[in-house]
């Protein structure tokens, strides 16, 4: 097991480098600069001389190389240098970012959690039930629904003519009620478009499973053993189903740093997304190059994780049979 | 609209650099600003459809309260020097006087400074700043603090995009006492006031320390009306009263800014009671008249400013190198459709590169008409005809297409350009639409690299100085002249222009441009369209200029609110916003 | 991603489509009826009349006109050939890419392996955003730029996948019987192991398609797709937030159209799954 996390980990160094290299060069290849980006649409042309200086400012009039080399010496000192957009330090610029972004993430992950899993192991362990039928087209629409469309339409629903809920933001000036309360109206539209998608699959890969395994011998042996129905499937039905569950946590769970790009951007929710869109938007090299290679960092982590986890479970994994 | 224009951006922005003034007439005259205002004839009153809004003797302004504005991002910075674009200005005029100043007439009035004296060579500048000017920790603001401010800008250390150009002749400049300075520049310039319209930064809070990274970037020291209270990053800035405030204080106890980047959204929160003013689109505008929503709450504030919309041409193109050519290409864009149909009538043709409001536009000069039947003649007689049968016009086996790059960000941009492509289409001219998304098409448009471009000017100085646009020597890429322009005789009339002291016959120059300009049609001139804002009955004291709403003095610190407490100015209320809550 | 959908296992062997798949794919043939005949309105659809902008719903109009007056109806139905050719080919080049590489790593093993799954791996914890708005940046605005990016992101799904289907086979019974018998890679590759793997990768190929059409139509949403004047649903959506409240019908048609396609695509590949996991089976 210890080797099997070294190798691992070994070869996630590789990774690595691959995306930092890919990232970087691409980056500072693409056409545009921070130059041509300065000031944004609303903003002012600058001159020549005034461009020429900045590039020397951002150090962009060095060879490729030797700025790739520099940066990469930073941040194996955990130095992701400043933002050229504002010149603050990128991680303060991330730190500001972050919290609103776990925050829309997390609980849009635990409300889809908290809905998928008892839906899929009740409509898993009797396919073809009543709630199984209904429910498995509906799954289906909603997993089909574009997120950025059902976000426009319960905008213009619930926040233009019903004026139920905010239609962006994080908080209103002078809420009505408590901050709690305002701040939990802001949250409801953007979670709902961030859930119904993932809940909807979830769902039906936790249905799949439980619905594989509910005649398996050791399924069938535990009712023999006196065990309910329920008590059975959530028992070994849904252990079983976790296996697959934990491994796309692996992979999803980067997704809550990166976040959701046009939700942010619909919602105007001061998040991860559209610190990352904007920074590319105006080429602000620091920051792109911070977030990719965090966002990378967490995906190979939590991967390693969930692979651990299920080859803890699950010998021919950890042997490389399979995955 | 956002511009894309190359070009025109550096001009200014806002508020900060001067203009012209045709009554300051330059550099001999050295009565200073006031005496300019005095006399003050708008020069461009001309052909205008609007009338201009003037509020400021409209009831009694009333103390208090706050007014929440719209800001459409988060400033990069707020240190005057280093700002970038329009939520820096907006924020700052709050916080930082310039030296000088536009009024709403376009004209020069002093603020931190009294008065300037011109050298009889044209090349000195010498200012005096007021004696009771202050910084809000009461100490004054001294010649020092401006000869740093202008030694920061021209520091190549220091990136100052607005104002780098302006003080590119700067030879030196020096304090010659407490109170005042002079900037001795290469040569005169007629419109070189203008670069005094100018934010001063406190030195002593620099000294010692790396520019780019001083405590002040984020947290300016006040000499204007109000003070930073509080700053939450992509959220809101909220400022009040500068309790050490030397000239005429703001109505309102606080300005707080939302930041909302999104015109659909802040539309709403502007009927929603969240921001008191907000800027609208067309559609936007278009709503607002039929929601009752709006009409309850709100006014519609509308007026021309000095930008316009253009289709730029490489000139340099086998394509477009013909005049004829360019001329046929301005017949067959149907601009009355247009500024009907995509501005709802809110729009005016062009035939110059300036806006009708401006001085040196000369509105005896009618534009090109739209006339299809003559514009294919006017093809046919270039060389351009179906030779192949395959519908597109070629010349010398070359097709007549080419690409029409927009910016994947303007939404008027793109419906002018899928108009002019469908109508060239018609005439046998194939236009490829290539929508970039805004760094890259900024890069392809100022070094030349392009065929066509749709562009908007956005000019927030009143200077029509034509010269870095379209003079020959301006080529890329060292210029922006980025269409590669080239007229012997425009080019002789712009040397001239510059050099001229006199505004009339300044203004009386670019009138004869105009009419080169608009033979030659070194792009597809369109048209200009108004700015549209959206205002809560309760702001009042309003007034709009062709430089904006904000791009003058006193502009926003003149409102005030019909709902607030009243009598005397409030203290400086001390308290703040809640913190930074995640 | 496209090839995560596969992951949910089958639950019941069926013999035929089941009721809604077989629902779904009349949806799907009539859509791509619909885009055989669209040239019939492809005129109307690039018919700029600024004196007819923004009309409601009419006999004239029946979808309405979008903001330079043009035919909300044609331009939807312009817009579904490109749209569906974009998917479909998007998701060809994943299954095909994924597959060729995954088949590659699950076979020869080892070195290949490594290397060929660190590549896989690179490209999973590659920014999918960065990569697409890269992508929008170097090349010129097309529909193959379009495809190649969202095919450039979506296979490494595929090829994990195809990589465990091809190790699972290459340990069965008849691979080692037929490299005994003396057959060649290829010819292992292609006669056993491809036929084995293919029905998993056309469910893939199936949801492959909605994922593309939807990751098209939020590119062109967020103003990196498709050049204007040519309509994809969601370039012609993206206009739609500046008009909601003046003309809904702009988000509501194209809107509907792309839900209707994904889902009807999305149904039909879970009924294939479940028609021919059964054969796979037997």
């Amino acid at each position: 097991m210890t080797r099997y996390i070294v190798r691992r980990l070994l070869l996630a160094i590789p990774t690595l480098a691959g995306i930092v290299v890919l990232v970087f060069f691409l980056l500072h290849l693409a056409p545009g600069s921070p130059m041509s980006a300065a000031g944004g649409e609303s903003g002012r042309r600058m001159s020549q001389r005034a461009a020429e200086e900045m590039r020397k400012v951002y150090g962009l009039d060095r060879p490729l190389p030797e700025r790739f080399g520099k940066w990469v010496s930073r941040v194996a000192r955990l130095d992701f240098g400043e933002s050229f957009v504002d010149r603050r330090p990128v991680l303060d610029r991330i730190d500001e970012a972050l919290p609103y972004t776990l925050l829309l993430n997390g609980l849009a992950l635990l409300l889809t959690l908290a809905i998928a899993v008892p839906l899929g192991v009740v409509t898993g362990g009797r396919p073809d039930g009543p709630l199984d039928r209904v429910s498995g087209p509906l799954l289906f629409a909603l997993y089909s629904l574009p997120a950025f469309w059902a976000a426009l339409l319960l905008q213009t629903l619930f926040s233009v003519r019903l004026q139920w809920l905010p239609l962006y933001g994080v908080s209103s000036d002078s809420p009505a009620g408590s901050e709690f309360a305002d701040r939990a109206a802001h949250l409801v539209l953007p979670v709902v478009c961030l859930t119904y998608g993932s809940l909807a699959f979830y769902a039906r890969l936790i249905r799949a499973s439980v619905a594989e395994t509910r005649n398996a011998d050791y399924v069938l042996a535990a009712r023999a053993r006196g065990l309910s129905r329920r008590e059975a499937l959530w028992k070994h039905a849904f252990r079983n189903a976790l296996l697959p569950l934990v491994t796309l946590l692996g992979l999803v769970l980067p997704g809550l740093l990166s976040g959701s790009v046009i939700i942010e951007k619909i919602f105007a929710w001061p998040g991860l997304g559209r610190l990352y869109f904007d920074s590319i938007l105006s080429r602000d090299y620091p920051v792109v190059l911070a977030l990719s290679l965090l966002g990378a960092v967490a995906t190979l982590v939590l991967t390693l994780a969930a692979d651990i986890a299920g080859a803890a479970v699950d010998p021919r994994v950890r042997d490389g049979t399979i995955g | 609209m956002r511009l894309a224009g190359s070009l025109a951006r550096v001009c200014l922005a806002v508020l900060c650099f001067a203009p012209a003034c045709r009554d300051r007439a330059g550099a001999a005259d050295p009565a200073g600003p006031t005496a300019g205002a005095a006399k003050s004839s708008r020069a461009s009153a001309s052909p205008s459809l609007l009338g201009y809004l003037d509020e400021s003797r409209l009831g009694t302004p009333r103390e208090g309260g706050t007014l929440r504005r719209r800001l459409l991002g988060d400033p990069a910075t707020l240190n005057a020097v280093m700002q970038s674009g329009a939520p820096e200005q907006e924020v700052l005029q709050y916080v930082s006087r310039n030296l000088l100043d536009f009024d709403s007439r376009m004209q020069l009035v002093p603020g931190l400074a009294e008065s300037y004296a011109v050298s009889a060579d044209g090349r000195s500048y010498t200012f005096t700043i007021r004696k009771d000017a202050v910084w809000e920790d009461g100490l004054p603001v001294t010649a020092a603090d401006a000869v740093f401010t202008i030694r920061s800008i021209v520091d190549p250390h220091v990136p100052s995009p607005v104002f780098k150009s302006v003080f590119d002749g700067l030879v030196s400049v020096e304090a010659s006492g407490e109170r005042s300075f002079t900037a001795r520049f290469r040569e005169p310039y007629a419109y070189r006031a203008m670069a005094f319209v100018l934010p001063v930064l406190p030195q002593r809070r620099f000294s010692g320390i790396d520019f780019l990274r001083a405590p002040d970037n984020r947290a300016p020291l006040a000499n204007g009306p109000y003070r930073l209270a509080s700053w939450r990053a992509q959220d809101e800035i909220v400022l009040e009263r500068n309790p050490k405030a030397w000239g005429p204080p703001g109505h309102f106890d606080r300005v707080v800014f939302k930041i909302l980047p999104e015109d659909s959204v802040s539309y709403r929160a502007l009927t929603g009671g969240g921001v008191d003013e907000t800027r609208l689109d067309t559609s936007g505008r278009q709503r607002a008249v039929s929601d009752p929503a709006f009409r309850s709450c709100c006014r519609m504030v509308e007026y021309y400013d000095l930008g316009w919309n253009y289709i730029a041409l490489n000139n340099r193109s086998p394509l477009f190198s013909d005049p004829a050519v360019r001329r046929a290409l301005t017949m067959l864009l149907d601009r009355a459709a247009i500024v009907r149909g995509l501005f709802r009538g809110s729009a005016r043709i062009i035939s110059g590169p300036w806006a009708p409001d401006s001085p040196a536009y000369d509105p005896s000069v009618p534009p090109l008409p739209f006339d299809p039947a003559a514009a294919a003649a006017l093809l046919d007689g270039a060389g351009w005809r179906d030779t192949n049968g395959d519908g597109t016009r070629d010349r010398a086996g070359r097709e007549f297409v080419f690409d029409l790059l927009v910016s994947s960000g303007t939404t008027t941009g793109r419906q002018i350009d899928e108009t002019f492509a469908a109508e060239l289409s018609r005439a046998g001219i194939h236009a490829r639409l290539r929508s970039l998304e805004w760094a890259s098409f900024t890069e392809r448009v100022d070094a030349g690299n392009f065929e066509a471009a749709s562009l908007a000017w956005s000019a927030s100085d009143p200077n029509p100085d034509p010269y870095p646009y379209w003079h020959s020597s301006q080529w890329p890429p060292q210029g922006l002249n980025s269409g590669f322009y080239r007229n012997a005789e425009a080019d002789r009339l712009m040397d001239a222009a510059r050099r001229e002291p006199n505004v009339d016959r300044r203004n009386a120059t670019y009138h004869r441009l105009h009419r080169i300009f608009r033979d030659d049609a070194p792009v597809v001139f369109v048209a200009t369209s108004t700015q549209k804002f959206g205002f809560r009955n309760r702001v009042r004291g309003l007034v709009t200029s062709p430089l904006g709403l904000f791009g003058v003095w006193p502009g926003p610190a003149g409102w005030w609110a019909e709902d607030a407490g009243g009598g005397a100015p409030a203290p400086a209320s001390a308290e703040s916003t809640p913190g930074s809550g995640h | 991603m496209s090839a995560i959908p596969a992951l949910i296992l089958p639950v019941r062997p069926r013999r035929s489509l089941p009721g809604t798949a077989r629902v779904a794919l009349g949806v799907v043939v009539f859509l791509w009826i619909v885009a055989a005949l669209s040239p019939l309105v492809s005129t109307r659809a690039g018919d700029i009349r600024l004196n007819e902008r923004l009309l409601a719903p009419s006999r004239a109009h029946p979808f309405g006109t979008d903001d330079l007056g043009r035919d909300l109806f044609a331009r939807v139905v312009a817009a579904t050939p490109i749209s569906l050719a974009i998917g479909t080919t998007a998701a060809a080049v994943s299954v095909v890419v994924g597959f060729a590489i995954g088949a590659a790593a699950g076979w020869f093993g080892g070195v290949t392996d490594l290397l060929l799954s660190r590549g896989v791996e690179v490209v999973l914890c590659f920014p999918v955003l960065f990569l697409l708005l890269a992508l929008a940046a170097f090349l010129p605005p097309s529909p193959a730029t379009v495809i190649l990016a969202i095919g450039l992101t979506t296979w490494p799904g595929d090829a994990r996948f195809a990589r465990a289907e091809i190790l699972k086979a290459r340990d069965l019974d008849y691979t080692r019987a037929a490299r005994a018998a003396g057959a060649t890679t290829r010819r292992i590759l292609l006669r056993h192991l491809l036929p084995v793997a293919a029905p998993p990768l056309l469910v893939s190929a199936a949801f492959g398609v909605g994922w593309a059409i939807l990751a098209e139509a939020a590119l062109s949403f967020l103003g990196v797709g498709l050049p204007p004047p040519m309509a994809s649903w969601g370039g012609i959506l993206a206009v739609a937030p500046a008009y909601i409240d003046e003309a809904w019908w702009i988000a509501l048609f194209p809107g509907v159209a792309l839900f209707v396609t994904v889902a009807a695509y999305n149904l039909l590949a879970e009924g294939l799954r479940a028609a021919t996991t059964e054969k796979v089976n037997r």
